[in-house]
Parts: C-alpha cells; sequence; structure tokens
C-alpha cells in the first residue's frame, strides 16, 4: 500500500492502493500534528516540504500558488490543497504559523518557509 | 489506514437507488430493513465500527452518482444547465450559515470543540475569504447567468426549497450530534468526491478559467477538512447506541435528499434536452461516441 511520511513527527500513514487522499485530512483522521489552522489553502500555516516523491502529488491549483508564490518552486506544498495517489515524505517546522503572521518577517527573526536559520 | 476494521455491521441497509438512478426497492421495504437492522444493533459501537456504518450508511447513494452529476463529468451538459445548477444550488445551501448557526445555538458549552468547528465553518463560509455565495454567483455570471437570476427563489426547483427546508429542520430540531452527522457527515463529507470529478471537465472541457470555477476548487479542499473533522465530533459525542442509530438514520436520509434533488436537476432541466440519463457503457453501440 502507498504511504504518506510524516517525517516530522515520525508517522507512516498507509492508504489503499487507488486512492488519493488529501494530506491534511490524513493528517487530521490519524493524529499526525500538522500546523494548519484555514484548512482553505489562505493562511498558508499547513505549508510541507516535499522531501520525496513529488511526482505522486496532483499539481497545485490556483489558491496554492497564490498564496505559495515561490515556495512552490523550492518544493513547499500546502497540506489542505494536496493530494497523493503514492508514497510521499513531507517535513516541516513544527512552531511554524500562518505566512501573514511570522515575526519579523523580511528582518530575518522569521522566514516564509518558518525554518529558523533557512530559507 | 483507511481499511477501518470492525465491519462486522455490513448488512445496513441497501443502496436505494442503482447507477441508472432507478430505485431498488419500494419505501416499505427499505423502512423494514431498516428497523429491523437497527433493532439488531442497539448496542454502543466503537469508534472504528461507527465511522464504518456511516460510511456504509450512504456509499450507495452519493450525489456524485446521480444522473446530473454523471452528466457533468461526463462533459455533456451545456452551460444553461450549468446556471440552473447554481440557482438551485444558492438555495440549497445558501443558508449554510444559518444552518450552522442554528446548530451552534444547539451545542451545549461542554462540547467546546464542536462549537468552536461550527463557528469556524460558518466565518469561513462568509468572511474568511470571498463569500462562497458570492463565488456560486461568479460561475453562474461565468456561464451566461446573472445574480438577480439565481438570488430569485422563484427560479428553484421545488426539490431544492425541500433540501433548504429539511437543512433547516434538522439544524433547529435535532440534537448538535446528530444535525453534526446529517449535514457535515451526510451531505459536506460528500463535496470533495462530486466536484473532484466535475472541476477538470470545467476547466478542460469547458474552458473555465481557474477564477471562474474557484467556487469549486476551494470546496474539494475546504470540505475534505470539514467533513473529517464533522466524523471526528460525531464519533466523539454520539455516546449512545440510540444516539448512533440516530445519527446514523440521518446520514442515510441527508444523502437520500442529496441523491434526489441531484437527479432531480437532471430531469428537470437535462432531460428535455438530453433525454433520459444512460451511462456510457450501457449505451447502444450506436449511440456511443
Amino acid at each position: 500500500m502507498p504511504r504518506i511520511y510524516f517525517k516530522t513527527a515520525d508517522q507512516y500513514v498507509e492508504f489503499a492502493e487507488g486512492d488519493e487522499v488529501n494530506v491534511l485530512r490524513v493528517a487530521i483522521r490519524e493524529d499526525v500534528d500538522v500546523p494548519w489552522r484555514c484548512a482553505s489553502g489562505n493562511c498558508g500555516t499547513d505549508r510541507l516540504m516535499v522531501e520525496e516523491g513529488a511526482e505522486n502529488l496532483d499539481p497545485p491549483r490556483r489558491r496554492e500558488r497564490a498564496r505559495l508564490g515561490e515556495l512552490v518552486d523550492e518544493g513547499y506544498r500546502l497540506a489542505c490543497q494536496t493530494y497523493t495517489r503514492g508514497d510521499v515524505t513531507f517535513s516541516w517546522n513544527p512552531d511554524q504559523v500562518g505566512l501573514d503572521d511570522e515575526p519579523g518577517d523580511g528582518d530575518g527573526a522569521g522566514s516564509r518557509t518558518g525554518w529558523a536559520g533557512t530559507g | 489506514m483507511y481499511t477501518v476494521a470492525g465491519a462486522g455491521d455490513s448488512d445496513l441497509s441497501p443502496a436505494p437507488f442503482n447507477r441508472n438512478n432507478s430505485y431498488n426497492g419500494n419505501n416499505a421495504d427499505r423502512e423494514h430493513n431498516l428497523k429491523r437492522q437497527e433493532q439488531s444493533m442497539a448496542e454502543l459501537m466503537s469508534s472504528s465500527e461507527f465511522r464504518v456504518a456511516m460510511e456504509d450508511a450512504f456509499s450507495g447513494t452519493m450525489a456524485k452518482d446521480a444522473s446530473f452529476s454523471r452528466a457533468w463529468a461526463a462533459g455533456k451538459l451545456h452551460k444553461q444547465h450549468f446556471v440552473h445548477w447554481a440557482t438551485n444550488h444558492y438555495h440549497y445551501i445558501g443558508p449554510f450559515g444559518d444552518y450552522l448557526g442554528l446548530m451552534y445555538a444547539n451545542t451545549p458549552d461542554h462540547a467546546r470543540d464542536a462549537k468552536d468547528f461550527l463557528l469556524q465553518n460558518m466565518y469561513e463560509e462568509e468572511l474568511s475569504d470571498d463569500r462562497h455565495t458570492d463565488l456560486l454567483i461568479r460561475f453562474a455570471e461565468a456561464c451566461g447567468g446573472t445574480r438577480e437570476h439565481v438570488q430569485d427563489r422563484n427560479n428553484a426547483m421545488p426539490f431544492a426549497k425541500g433540501m433548504q427546508g429539511w437543512m433547516y429542520y434538522v439544524s433547529g430540531r435535532e440534537n448538535f450530534v446528530v444535525s453534526s452527522a446529517a449535514l457535515i457527515v451526510g451531505l459536506e463529507s460528500q463535496v470533495p468526491s462530486i466536484y473532484r470529478a466535475q472541476y477538470p471537465t470545467l476547466i478542460n472541457k469547458y474552458r473555465f478559467s481557474e477564477w471562474e470555477a474557484e467556487f469549486f476548487d476551494l470546496h474539494i479542499t475546504s470540505d475534505e477538512i470539514h467533513g473529517e473533522r464533522g466524523y471526528q465530533i460525531v464519533l466523539k459525542y454520539a455516546d449512545t447506541p440510540e444516539l448512533q442509530q440516530r445519527c446514523l438514520h440521518f446520514v442515510r436520509e441527508a444523502a437520500d435528499m442529496r441523491f434526489a434533488y441531484t437527479k432531480a436537476l437532471y430531469q428537470t432541466y437535462v432531460e428535455p434536452d438530453l433525454g433520459p440519463w444512460v451511462e456510457e457503457d450501457e449505451r447502444e453501440p450506436a449511440l456511443v461516441g
């Protein structure tokens, strides 16, 4: 069976072959501690770095592209907007907040990726 | 994970409709079966058993399988059919904030997570971004309709008004767990499966822009989460056999209502143009293609 590896939480979730599943829905259902807030592609709290398996994800649509901007090209996806049909590995910053809520955006105290010291 | 254990209750009611949208049996038989099954299941189900029972309760009557949805996904509809759909849908889901508000008022303070979910759902419907009904009207306008036509209640089918009345009834009169099962699990959680089949057709065949079709894109994803949270609330607070059974009853009823409403859209607006709906693989060879 294909599986999603939520690397930061060190949790695997398997799903049925042939299914396409929403990543945030899976995380909520299986109590994986992915940060999220609006689940509508507005806040960006649930942005995840795709470490492996990007080819198994559906392409980002308008809302996700608009919210993430260049982060899409850096390998980020919004969990709420993303479906997978195969193996994939995600990581994230457990303390990340919404893209509009980050302290010191642009002054070095925070970053759009949510990773301290990266991005 | 989605091969949940505890599916021993698979003798839930048979699907009342077949894939050609005709009824499989009479109401008396179905009611009899439901009563028998409910009597035999009058014990508290585990969380996993109850979830499977809810999923089974509407698996045979999902609106994605109704004729109007099938014709839409197959690219058979014309833009004026979409205007009729949007008009009726407006009167069905337009008061969704009202329904959620009634449910909120019926939810006790100790179920704070359920109250917060309803409030957040209401906020997302109305205020967090574009108002959802405005996105619906945007789509209708892209199909040649007008805001005035969509908002005029006289342009909606009796079925749409029936859906609206049923939702006001359930949200206002039933226990909040039961109304959550009906409106969130039975109706809202179906939305991604419907729109995921229809959205690619809108973009690829009809050449709507992503902006024009944003109503669908938004609901594909947001209702995944709403649906999942609805499941969690029902699983948590349906803590007696009676409440579980009433939830199952209303999940079935919600699915039946939406299926019948969706089927009526085809019969009312499409059948006069295209004839009765026949699945592609069941058409006469000369008619296929």
